[in-house]
């Protein structure tokens, strides 16, 4: 009786391990690879300020809004979940681009079931690119459910017409 | 008599409830000099969002001891903080839903030392997941104020 179980755990275990068999470790690896992933978005923005301001404005407002512990709890009948997280939010700002990197690391509540960089799994990379002297493209890579106050949130940075932080209990 | 009972029972819970979450209504004995204006709308028929802000006295070793909670039910609230001596402000936002049975607490936390003779104006806005809280300080002498910059309570022992 035990064997067919113990079958099946295994060939789930396979299974589900080949659908992810590896996180990206770093930004660079996250902009090749989560592209064209199953439940990611890439969003694509012109914005009317130059990229040396919005990477100042990252600067400015990641490490105040997004670095940060954050437990939120779920209930329903029969069960009762606790998730704390930890966000690290990381901001290069280079001659070519202000890119600003979300990283986030389950301390308690979520497994992690590959090989997780230091800070956490990438959950969303927004780069600035210069068009000109007073525009810039914005693009965003990141979760296409789930994360839309933190979308919000750096639009209104990249803009400067929201300077808010966005609520991360209202994340996943 | 059972209308009685449920009173009663009623009244015990709300006293257990309010021991336990470890709150207490800050002793607001001093002049008002803090101002705090409260936006906060969810967004959604079916989640709602209540601030309150937290204070807490710091002392010469940096230590935080927690003094009182406000609720910030009002859209106005007038707080006295002490003049000259460092107090660490917590405001939190607290959202929870009616039919996820989700919830959940975002703080914003900052060190302010009011000065005597000044005003503090705060700002504490919170509308569909963006919450947004700015402290400005002015001197009823003088026309411009300045936004206080936020400092956690690492930056303690820097003197400001």
């Amino acid at each position: 009786m035990t064997m067919p179980f113990a079958r099946t755990l295994a060939a789930a275990t396979v299974l589900l391990s080949g659908c992810v068999t590896q996180h990206p470790q770093n930004a660079e690896e996250f902009r090749k690879v989560a592209p064209g992933a199953f439940m990611i978005k890439v969003e694509t923005h012109e914005i009317n300020r130059s990229m040396r301001e919005i990477g100042a404005t990252f600067r400015k407002r990641a490490p105040e809004c997004l670095n940060m512990r954050v437990t939120t709890t779920s209930q329903a009948p029969g069960s009762y979940q606790v998730i704390v997280s930890a966000y690290t939010p990381t901001v290069v700002v280079t001659d070519e681009r202000a890119e600003l990197h979300l990283q986030r690391h389950h301390e308690k509540g979520v497994l992690a079931v590959t090989k997780e960089p230091e800070g956490g799994y990438y959950l969303i990379v927004a780069d600035a690119y210069p068009v000109d002297a007073k525009r810039s493209r914005l693009q965003i890579i990141g979760p296409s459910k789930g994360y839309d106050v933190i979308y919000r949130a750096i639009m209104g940075w990249a803009t400067g017409k929201n300077l808010g932080c966005p609520d991360l209990t209202k994340t996943g | 008599m059972i209308r009685l009972l449920r009173v009663a029972v009623w009244l015990l819970g709300a006293a257990l409830l309010a021991g336990c979450s470890g709150l207490k209504t800050y002793p607001d004995t001093s002049p008002k000099n803090l101002f705090v204006k409260t936006e906060a709308s969810s967004g959604s028929a079916f989640a709602r969002v209540r601030v309150a802000v937290h204070i807490h006295q710091v002392d010469a070793n940096c230590r935080a001891e927690y003094l009182g909670t406000v609720q910030l039910n009002e859209s106005s609230v007038q707080i006295g903080i002490p003049v000259d001596r460092l107090s660490f402000l917590e405001f939190s936002f607290f959202s929870s839903s009616f039919l996820g049975g989700s919830s959940g607490t975002i703080h914003y936390t900052t060190l302010l030392r009011p000065r005597a003779g000044h005003t503090y104006d705060a700002s504490a806005r919170y509308a569909e997941g963006i919450y947004h809280v700015v402290i400005r300080e002015s001197d009823p002498r003088q026309r411009a104020g300045r936004e206080i910059e936020r400092r956690g309570l690492d930056e303690c022992g820097r003197r400001g």
